[in-house]
Parts: structure tokens; sequence; C-alpha cells
């Protein structure tokens, strides 16, 4: 039950940076995948910034114009809801939910496994042992119907009401806490195996001939030397957050007054759209999901495939 | 298969599951506010009788740690999960409510696994034998496309065109409310009608992940000494493929479509949400709408019993198709 | 020492010939063989313009640096090359009959049959979940239509042949040791009772003791049973020891061609002088290849003219201007270098 062992981007990390960096750009675009998957990014990105922009603010019951599950027509392109909002103006606001939520479940899921990741490869021994055990549970575990429970019981808990941090609602950021804490272990795994190989390299032995203590060699050398595979473990990670923050949202998790893509496809769903034939309501949501995966996981794959050059055209 | 091999295995297999119970009694135990709230949820109107019974029940007057530990793991051994709370099954044991649940999911993802790992096995199999050729093209770019979907979507796809648009299908449900059947085999077919659908996308997104899965390991046994060899005999390419790349491509896909199942079946519930198929998926799903927690434990534990005990499944065989193990 | 003649040989065969053979043609004749990879930088001239030939029962010794060429020629007798692998010129004639333009359905019939390969590191070049008798039966079964009985038969005789205790028979690769595997890797390569078997570093990987052990039965198998030999090795003194000729490659080309004993004795090319002038004593230090100072030239744009003229003590202008002809010397031995100029030329 070994997660594959990924040999290091070593040529990279020995050029200089500037360098790296621009070759590893131009390396991404000239490939297809790359080059796709930047473009949706900013295509999704542009959506996520300025939603107002570009169709006014989140419609609501109250400020709902259009008729009652409407097809698409030149008012409303993309067809209106069972309450008369337009469903262009929902799907482009839950691209700011959705990805908002995505990416910051990923920097807490990219952070617990960095951070397990490398202390527990440098550290190494019983507490190693250990925290891969775990690690290896939670791989094995259903981690959906943990992380159901657990976005219910803490809600429950703490009583989100309609309190808001940095104008996200708490019920959201119980569920971005709730996908860091139950998909952490595949990075941690990673990153884990790239750190016992740095262990080994003469640059950490000289470190630690020199007198440095252990958590400055794992901020000062070994972490910038994994930082290239935390960004395409990252690009990958938030691939699956919003998938899971999708699905959360169907099964009932998501926040009406905060609708992500999932809410969306939620309320589709309840409202019976599939049945009534109103292919309006879920493929605009749908496809946004689609796309920004898919795209993502090209990336991500691009990603992997420069910074891991063993591995290139295996895919 | 050694001892040794089959003995860790278990070992494993025994830990994971004790792990899976602590963390189903912590989960619902050191959850601020107290465990009546937690355990009964929101259920409005719970009489005093029902809180009273919780609390003997779970001897929740006792302290945390042995006492209520230790009649939890007995009345889990027992098979005793409490009472569901919520919806239309409130006062029911779980036990009982798991089992009537249990038929039509292992019916939906026991046909809908094999199905996807035969056609992904296939289809990665092929893709990756005859690499960089059309079908390889088309079939890695169709595998992604669905990895990237999800379970649900993939089901109000298919239910809107198939059911809705065309009405080749019912759109929800295991059988035709009302109906009376002429035979046994008349009811069969009808439940087949209603299978269809939600299998399919059962199939068709799991397809996906094990084409991809299959297809980079054949790549990968591909470039084996021992493929050459086989070449050099001047064995047919089929005949490379069938009784040398293939054999041992399987071995890893083996085990990383066992470990992968947590992360498939849980999401694959959904499916049953968008057919209404009465099976664990919708349970949940309705367990959660009323935060019946009983129900819902009972869903998370039985879930990662059967994925360990498939894990289990899948590491003998391993050992049975790897002698490395074996001996 | 009894050594069979060549119609002997060819009259021990237990198989036809090929259809089209020649019976008067030489075994095995190659003529400047050109095999290249493409990259996306351009063409990797592995090998770029080889001839050589090869007699009934002969044992012929492939020597050079690492990555000058030697599996990639191997390889291409019986076009097994990677996917980005062709031979773009030159032609291999086996029994008079030429390979290098036949279908890939056709070479099969070739493969195993006529010419079988020793892969260097027999763990990897053996199917580690098949058990090692049944990959040895599999071509019998396959390539000469015999039946399980009598293929499983013929497997156990073969292992008897090269040495594994009848016990074994049923044992996995993972459960014999490396001498063991590369002796099983050698009956196998004896299943169809082939023409020619090459074998590629097939001591590489071995300890010392072992790797004597599995060049006596090769040798003891080529005199028994009258095999032409093609043996792969950048360790010269297992050439000087196993066989009857030499060809010493350099980065694509052969430097010189000829007896052991004549090239050994008496090298004309600086490269081989190099080589054995690394060490004097044979048997002393085996691995002394990487003596020589600098690197081979850049096989996707290689130098003009020598192509070992980088690193030549002896260089002169005309060395990296005109390609040095290959020129062959009076006592057989062939040489390509300006050194030693065509006879015609020096009047
Ligand atoms: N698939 C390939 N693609 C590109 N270059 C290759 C490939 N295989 C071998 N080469 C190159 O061809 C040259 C000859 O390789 P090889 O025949 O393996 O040498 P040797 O067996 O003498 O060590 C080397 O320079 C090697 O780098
Ligand atoms: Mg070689």
């Amino acid at each position: 039950m070994t997660a594959p062992t990924l040999p290091g981007p070593a040529a990279l990390s020995l050029q200089p940076v500037s360098r790296q960096r621009f070759g590893f750009l131009r390396e991404l675009l000239r490939r297809p995948s790359g080059l796709f998957g930047v473009i949706i990014l900013a295509i999704f990105t542009l959506l996520a910034l300025v939603p107002d922009l570009l169709v006014g603010p989140l419609q609501t019951a109250v400020t709902a114009t259009g008729p009652r599950l409407g097809p698409p027509s030149i008012e409303f392109p993309l067809g209106t809801d069972e309450l008369g909002r337009s469903i262009l103006n929902l799907t482009v606001h839950a691209t700011r939910i959705s990805m908002v939520i995505g990416l910051l479940a990923t920097f807490i899921t990219v952070a617990i496994g960095a951070v397990l990741g490398i202390v527990s490869g440098y550290v190494g021994g019983r507490f190693d042992a250990l925290l891969m055990r775990i690690a290896d549970f939670f791989l094995v575990l259903p981690t959906f119907v943990l992380a159901i429970i657990l976005t219910a019981i803490i809600r429950d808990a703490i009583g989100t009401g309609s309190r808001e941090i940095g104008g996200i609602r708490l019920s959201l950021l119980v569920i971005v806490v709730v996908i860091g804490i139950t998909s952490w272990s595949s990075a941690a795994r990673i990153i884990r195996s790239q750190t016992l190989s740095l262990k080994e390299r003469a640059f950490v032995d000289r470190a630690r001939v020199i007198g440095a203590s252990s958590s400055h060699i794992m901020r000062r050398h070994i972490l910038p030397n994994v930082v290239n595979l935390i960004v395409a473990n990252a690009v990958l990670t938030f691939a699956g957050a919003i998938l899971t923050e999708t699905t959360l949202s169907f099964v009932g998790l998501g926040d009406p007054f905060q609708p992500s893509w999932g809410q969306l496809l939620e309320a589709a769903r309840s409202t019976g759209a599939p049945g009534l034939g109103a292919w309006w309501y879920f493929v605009p949501a749908g496809a946004s999901v689609v796309l920004v995966v898919f795209a993502f996981t090209l990336l991500g794959n691009a990603l992997d495939d420069i910074l891991n050059p063993k591995l290139a055209g295996r895919r | 298969m050694s001892l040794r091999y089959l003995a860790r295995r278990l070992m494993t297999a025994a830990i994971t599951v004790f792990l899976i119970v602590v963390l189903n009694f912590v989960l619902f135990r050191m959850m601020p506010g107290s465990p009546e709230r937690i355990l009964l949820g929101r259920t409005p109107n719970v009489s005093g009788e029902v809180i009273q019974a919780t609390r003997e029940r779970w001897g929740l007057d006792k302290p945390l740690f042995p006492d209520q530990f230790v009649a939890y793991l007995a009345s889990t051994v027992q098979g005793d999960l409490g009472f569901s709370f919520g919806g239309g099954s409130r006062g029911r044991p779980v036990t009982d409510v798991l089992l009537q649940r249990l038929g039509p999911t292992l019916l939906l993802f026991g046909l809908g696994e094999v199905l996807a790992i035969i056609l992904g096995l296939a289809l990665g199999a092929y893709s990756g034998w005859r690499r960089g050729g059309i079908l390889d093209h088309v079939g890695n770019g169709l595998s992604l496309v669905l990895y990237s979907t999800p379970y649900f979507l993939l089901g109000m796809g298919l239910l809107i065109v198939f059911a809705t648009g065309l009405g080749w299908f019912p759109t929800f449900g295991i059988s035709t409310v009302g109906q009376s059947y002429a035979g046994p085999l008349d009811q069969l077919g009808d439940m087949a009608w209603h299978l269809a659908l939600p299998l399919a996308t059962v199939a068709l997104g799991l397809v996906g992940q094990y084409s991809i899965l299959m297809r980079s390991s054949i790549v990968e046994t591909l470039s084996e000494d021992y493929v050459t060899t086989a070449r050099a005999k001047g064995l047919t390419e089929g005949r490379v493929l069938r009784s040398h790349a293939l054999p041992n491509a399987l071995l890893p896909t083996v085990t990383l479509i066992a470990i992968n199942l947590g992360y498939v079946v849980a999401g694959a519930i959904t499916v049953e949400v968008v057919f209404n198929w009465p099976g664990l998926g919708t349970l949940t799903v309705n367990a959660l709408s009323s935060r019946d927690y009983p129900v819902l434990q009972g869903v998370f534990l039985l879930l990662s019993v059967g994925v360990v005990l498939a894990n289990l499944i899948a590491d003998l065989m391993y050992g049975f198709l790897d002698p490395r193990v074996r001996t | 020492m009894t050594t069979l003649s060549a119609a002997e040989i060819r009259g021990r065969r237990q198989w036809p010939l090929p259809k089209l053979a020649d019976p008067t043609a030489p075994l095995l004749e190659v003529r400047d063989l050109k095999t290249h990879f493409r990259l996306e930088r351009g063409w990797v001239r592995a090998v770029d313009g080889v001839s050589f030939s090869l007699a009934d029962g002969e044992a012929l010794g492939l020597a050079g640096e690492s990555g000058c060429g030697k599996t990639t020629t191997a390889l291409s007798l019986v076009r097994l090359l990677p996917s980005n692998g062709r031979i773009r010129g030159g032609s291999v004639e086996l029994f008079g009959i030429d390979l290098v333009p036949k279908s890939e359905r056709a070479m099969l019939r070739y493969r195993w049959r006529e010419i079988s390969i020793v892969f260097q590191g027999a763990m990897n070049a053996l199917n580690p979940v098949t058990r090692v008798a049944d990959q040895i039966a599999e071509p019998i079964r396959q390539r000469l239509g015999q039946s399980d009985k009598t293929s499983k038969r013929r497997a156990a005789e073969l292992l008897d042949l090269v040495g594994i205790p009848r016990k074994r028979l049923g044992a996995y690769p993972h459960e014999l040791s490396g001498g063991m595997r590369q002796r099983a890797m050698i009956a196998m390569a004896l299943a169809c009772d082939p023409a020619i078997v090459i074998g590629d570093e097939p001591t590489t990987a071995l300890d010392v003791m072992v790797q004597a052990q599995i060049l006596l039965l090769l040798e003891q198998l080529r005199r028994d049973l009258g095999l032409s030999l093609i043996l792969i090795t950048h360790d010269l003194s297992v050439i000087a020891e196993t066989c009857d000729r030499v060809l010493v490659m350099y980065a694509g080309r052969v430097a010189e061609e000829g007896p052991v004993d004549r090239v050994f004795r008496e090298p004309r090319h600086p490269y081989t002088q190099k080589l054995l002038g690394a060490f004097p004593n044979i048997h002393a230090d085996r691995r002394t290849l990487e003596v020589i100072p600098g690197q081979p030239p850049d096989l996707v744009d290689p130098p003009v003219g020598c192509r070992f003229a980088a690193r030549c003590p002896f260089v002169m202008p005309v060395c990296t201007e005109v390609d040095p002809p290959e020129v062959r010397l009076e006592d057989g031995v062939r040489v390509a270098c300006h050194l030693f100029p065509p006879s015609g030329d020096a009047a």
C-alpha cells in the first residue's frame, strides 16, 4: 500500500531560480494540456474575480425578474430557475464561491500534507511510521462519508447561523476545513518520499554538520526543494477539492445564500429539473465543474511530467 | 500464499476496523454540546422517554472512558448500532434500516464495479498497447472527462436524455409503483429496466479511472525487459500482451482499484439520489437532512468495513496473482 | 578439441532452414548497417555503417565503451528496436536472406528460431509471474508447434543441459540466484535450436566466480551444439578467452575487426591500443575502459572525419576532414584509421 515514489526534480532545483521559472513556464505552455489548463484557469479566474461587473449582483427570490423555470431566451441566455432567477447570473456567481472554497480547501490540504510530509520524512523513526499508518488509514477510508458527518456535526456543534468571516459564510468555511482534514494523506505521502530522498543529499548533510537545527534544515533546505512538487500536487488537489465540494453541496450541505456550482446542481435536482426536461438548469453549472476539474487535472499532469521527467510520456 | 503474508494482511484489516470504530466513537462523543444533542441531532419533538432511553443505552451518565467506550464497543460488536431518530424510520434499529438498504446498493455497485473493471481494464490495456493511436487519444481524453464528472451529474445527464427525453427508461425507483407482476421473471425484468440507467451511470463514472490506471500500468510494463524477451522469442504481439504484459500490469491495478474504493464508493452513492434508488446513498442523504446521526454513523461504519474487506480481498488476490508474494 | 565443420553444423539442425535460404550463402552477413533513433533534436546515429560477417560455429566478440552501439547492433539483427529506432540503411543477410525489408509478420519466423538473445541482467529479462520452465517451454510450443507435453519435457532437458537441478523445475525467477537465472536464460535461448545466439553482456551483473561458470557453459554449448555466438561485452578479457574474432566499435562505427590473437597481439587502431594498453595483463583488471580521457562524440551531430579524432594521441589534420576508410590488411585484420591508408593510395 505504498504510494508511488516520485523521483525528485533534482535537475530543476540545481539551476538558478529565474531561469528555472522561465523555462518551466515555457515548457508548460508548449504542451497542449498545459496551455489548455492555463487558458481555462484564466477564464474562470476572471469570472470569479468580477462577477458583478459581468452579470450584476447575485439575484435572489426578491430581485428575480424572469419566468419560472423558463428555457433560454434572449433576455435570459441560460434560462431561469424555479424562482425566476437568471441561471447565467447564478452560475457566474457560483464560480466565485466554488473557486474560493476550492482554493482555500486546497491551501489547507496542501499545508497539512506538506508539514506532515516534511516532518515525517525528516524525523523518521516511530513518528514517521505512525503518521504513515494514519495516512494509509485515511487513504482507504470512505473519506466522503466522513466529510458528510464531520460537516454536519461541526455545524451543529458551533451553530453556524448567518455569520461570515471575510465575506464567506461560516457554513462554507466548515466545508473548507473538513475537506482539508479528510484529504491531506496523498499529498503527505508524496512529499514525504521526496523529503526522504532529499535527506540523503549532500547539502542537507553539510547543513547538519555545521550545526543547523532540524527546523532550520526543514524550512531552508527541504522546503525550497519540494516547492515544485507541492505546486503540482496543489493543482491536482484543487481539482479534487472542487469535486468534493460539489458533491457535498449536492447531498445538501451547500449554502443557499452563497450558492456554489454544487448547490445549484442540488437545487436543480430537488426541483426535478432532469425529470421536467429543464436541462438549462444544471448544464451550465455541471459543465463548469467538468471543465475546471478536467483542465486542472490536465494541468497537474503536465506539471508532474515536467517536474518528474522520468514519468514523461507515460500518460 | 505464505502464512506470514496472510497473517499480516488480516492483522492490518483488523486494526483498521478497530480504528474505524474508535473514530466513530470519538466523532460522536468528543464534540462540544451534550451527547444527546449530537446523538439526537435536530430531531424535533423528542420525548423525554427517548432522551432517557438514549442516556441509558449509551451509558451517558458514566465516564467517557472506559465505561462509555466499552459499552459502545460491546454493542457495536453485537451489531447493535442504536435507533434511528429521523424521517420515516424513526424508532427502528439502525441495523435493520441499514440491512434493508444494503441489498439495492450491493446490486447497483457490485454490478457497476464489475462492469467498470472489465470495461476499464480492457480499454486501458488496449489504448496503452496501441499507445499514440486514435483509440488511445480518444479514449484517454474521454477517460479524463469521465473522471472529471461527478457521478450524480452523469446520472442527471443520462436521466434527462434517456428517461425524460427519449422515454426509454423510468425516471426513478427500483420498481414500478403499484405494478402487479405476472411472475417472478416479470418482476425481475421490471427491476432490470429500473436498474439500467443507474448502473450505466456508476459504470461510466468508474470506467474512466480504471482505464487510466490500467493504461499507465500497461505502458510501464511494456517497457520492461521481459517484454523485450517475449518479443525476441518471436511471439505475436497479441501473445506478448496476453501472456507477458497483462499478467504483470494487472498487479498494481488490483491494489490501486481497491485503495480507491473508499473514495469511489462514497462519491458514487450520490447516483442513488438522482434516481431515487432505495439504497444506502439515499438513506445517507435523508439521514443527513434530518440529522439522524445514529444512521449516519451506521452508514459510515458499514461502508468503511466494506471497503476494508474489499481491500483485504484485493490483497489476497494479489498474493494469489504474484508468486513473489505467494511464496 | 573437435570442431565441427560448417556443413556438419548445418546438417545437425533439428528444424528446417527458412524456405528462401541459400545453403551456400554465409550464415550472417551484415553490410553497412545504419540504425538511428529519432529524438526531438534529430536522429541519434547509434549504428552508422557497420559491416561484419559470422560463419557457422564461429564466436564473434563485440567490444567497445558503453553507448557505442553494441546493443543496437544486436537488436537490429532481429529488428527488435525501441519504437523510435529505425534501420535507415544497409542489409542483414541470414542464409542469404535480407531481413531488413521483411514485414514485421515475416520477421517473427526468424526470431528465436534462427537468432536468439541472452539479455543482460536476467532478473528483468525473465517474466516474474511465470515459472521458469514454462517460459522455456513457451517458444517450443508456440514457435515449433510442439505439444504441451513435448515442450515441457524439452524444457526440462534444457534445464539439465545448462546445469539447473531437476527439483528447481517449478521455480519462479525470484527463487533462483543470479547465476541460475542466467543459466535459465541460456536454456531459453537454446529452446528452438537457433543458428545464432547473441549474448548481450550476459555476465555483467554476476560476481566473478559465477561469470566464469557462465562463460564456460557458453563455450561448452557452442562446441557441443555447433552454435554461432555473438558475445557483446565491454570486458575484453572475456572476448580473449571465448571468441574467435573480435569487432571493436567506437561511436557507432567499426574501429577494428579481426582474429582475436591478431588484434590482441598487435592492435592497429589507436582506440584498440588504448583499450588494450589500459590493461597490459588482460586478467589483471576488468574495469579499465573508462581510463581513456575524453568523451565519445554526440551521435546526433557527429564530427566530420574520424569519430575518435578528438581523443586520439596520433591525430593528423586529415582525421578531422575525411572519414577513414576501412582497410583489410594481409593478416585478415580490418581497420578504419588514417594511419593505415588503402594500399592503392600509398603508391
Ligand atoms: N531508444 C533510444 N533513443 C535514443 N537514443 C538511444 C536509444 N537507445 C539507445 N540510444 C543511444 O544509442 C547509442 C547506442 O546505445 P547502445 O546500443 O545501447 O550502446 P551499448 O550497448 O554499446 O552500450 C547510445 O548513445 C544511446 O544513448
Ligand atoms: Mg548495451
